[in-house]
């Protein structure tokens, strides 16, 4: 199990224990999680599942992909060149486990 | 209450519903059903509908429970077994070989340009038919039918085709009523189809480009898969940018305030699409067949239930939408589920986004002053299962 933080804007934060290999977009989706909605169910085809991911659990997360890249410049919210990812590409068990991750305001 | 609070209850039966009313107005039907309970059994539909939101959400998210892969499924007839009727893994096999046509990044570096000059040509054709003229079938229909020619690289057949090919295969996947001329010309398509890509691709292979047929020719994919997958494209690529452009264009010229506030600032285009896919679905029901016995948003369901997922009514939920029955582009934004959702997420959601609110609509308004609705001839909105306008005619003053 890892453990995922999502903190909204409000202040408030979801925590869950999160299956090895299950994204942090499906985590959220399962759990209704406000603010992430997934719609392409992981594809990495929509930028719906955008978070910022705190700083000190960068490191050891996988490479942003051609397709992550590109949706990246997709999302309703800024990115932000450092700390944006897409909740699908990243998997409980890879590279971290525990992280806490940011929900933008909005995701469309 | 939560759906898990509440005693599994048995589906309720809709025998007042009937194909002639749904296909006149759906909305008040599905206001009606989504009222009662998420599910119901149609008779004359021969399907459990989904009609609410969550029902519609829970069922696109878990394929496990909800298979694509129907039994006895006139589209697998119509079209073959695409990739729209498999469940994963065998459907991400041929999503993949999708590549990345159809994706922002050769958007921008191919088919913007292309997607320019066919509204060029097709606004040429509109303006020479002159005010009074038909939106729909002087300009919407054959941009969006010329637009996936060529994404989809049918150097050998033309936009026309693409018309008659679509409308025949998508009227044999509603072919409940079993009607042999309605077979008929559906085969004759599926072959023409067929005789299409046998011949288009040695020449891809010798003459690449960035087209859906072309990646193909590198892809470790059976042609059946690629038969099957190219003609559910025909089907799903064109009635859809077609009609979102014109349920668009029909909600804009029935809404002056909301018209004028568009015009004002054309970065709100992107914003009307969306509004009008919640609002109309273009596909505004698609099949699934569960696999046993399960409890959809407390409805119980046997195993082997046929369903039809219906995004048309989901999109008009009261319990997400306020005051959903009214487009309004400056509504709270919520995701609607029009393009599906799920793995099966529409493949072709930048193309026509890019196509239809990055060109057609910003364009259109730009070129054809005072664009109207023709006072004497009126616009006509149609379907259930697809929905849009089959007749817009409409009006504008000389430059």
């Amino acid at each position: 199990m890892a453990k995922v933080s999502f903190h909204h804007n409000d202040g408030s934060v979801d925590v869950l224990d999160v299956d090895p290999g299950t994204s942090l977009m499906r985590a959220a989706v399962t759990n209704g999680v406000a603010g992430i909605v997934g719609e392409c169910g992981g594809q990495a085809m929509c930028a719906t599942c955008h978070v910022y991911v705190r700083p000190e659990y960068l490191d050891g997360l996988p490479e942003i992909s051609e397709d992550e890249e590109e949706m990246l410049e997709c999302t309703a919210d800024p990115r932000d060149e450092d700390r944006s990812r897409l909740g699908c590409q990243i998997k409980a068990g890879e590279g971290f486990d525990e992280i806490e991750v940011d929900v933008p305001a909005s995701q469309i | 209450m939560t759906a898990e609070a509440i005693a599994a209850r048995p589906v309720p039966t809709a025998d007042w519903v009937t194909i002639e009313d749904l296909y006149r107005n759906p909305f008040p039907i599905y206001r009606k059903m989504r009222a009662e309970a998420p599910v119901h059994w149609v008779p004359a539909v021969n399907r459990y509908m989904v009609t609410s939101y969550e029902a519609c959400h829970t069922v696109e998210n878990d394929q496990e429970i909800f298979s694509a892969n129907e039994t006895n499924s006139l589209m697998k007839r119509a079209m073959g077994h695409s990739m729209l009727r498999k469940d994963d893994p065998e459907h991400d096999v041929d999503r993949k070989s999708y590549g990345s046509v159809l994706r922002p990044k050769a958007i921008k570096e191919h088919w913007n340009a292309i997607f320019q000059a066919n509204h060029e040509k097709y606004l040429a054709r509109l303006k020479a038919a002159g005010p009074g003229s038909d939106l729909i079938w002087e300009y919407a229909a054959p941009y969006a039918a010329e637009n996936l020619r060529l994404i989809m690289g049918f150097h050998n057949a033309t936009q026309e085709d693409m018309q008659r090919w679509s409308q025949t295969m998508i009227n044999g996947t509603g072919n409940y009523a079993d009607d042999p001329d309605v077979w008929a010309a559906s085969e004759k398509s599926y072959n023409e189809v067929d005789d299409a890509i046998d011949e288009i691709l040695p020449y891809l292979r010798k003459n690449p480009d960035s087209s859906l047929l072309s990646g193909m020719t590198s892809m470790p994919i059976p042609l059946e898969a690629i038969r099957a997958n190219m003609k559910m494209t025909i089907g799903g690529g064109l009635n859809e940018p077609r009609d979102v452009l014109g349920v668009a264009v029909w909600a804009l010229l029935s809404h002056p305030d909301q018209l004028a506030q568009v015009l004002a600032d054309p970065a709100l285009f992107p914003t009307v699409f969306e509004e009008s896919i919640r609002w109309v679905a273009p596909i505004g029901m698609y099949p699934r067949e569960t696999t046993r016995d399960t409890v959809l948003e407390g409805v119980q369901l046997p195993k082997g239930a046929r369903l039809g997922v219906v995004v048309g009514a989901a999109n008009r939920d009261p319990k997400v939408f306020e005051d959903p029955e009214s487009f309004n582009i400056n509504r709270l934004k919520k995701p609607h589920l029009a393009f599906g959702g799920g793995n099966h997420y529409c493949a072709g959601a930048w193309v026509a986004k890019a196509s239809v609110s990055g060109i057609a609509l910003p364009q259109l308004f730009a070129e054809l002053p005072k664009l109207r609705l023709d006072p004497e001839r009126p616009a006509v909105d149609e379907g259930w299962v697809f929905r849009g306008m089959t007749a817009l005619p409409v009006r504008w003053d000389a430059k």
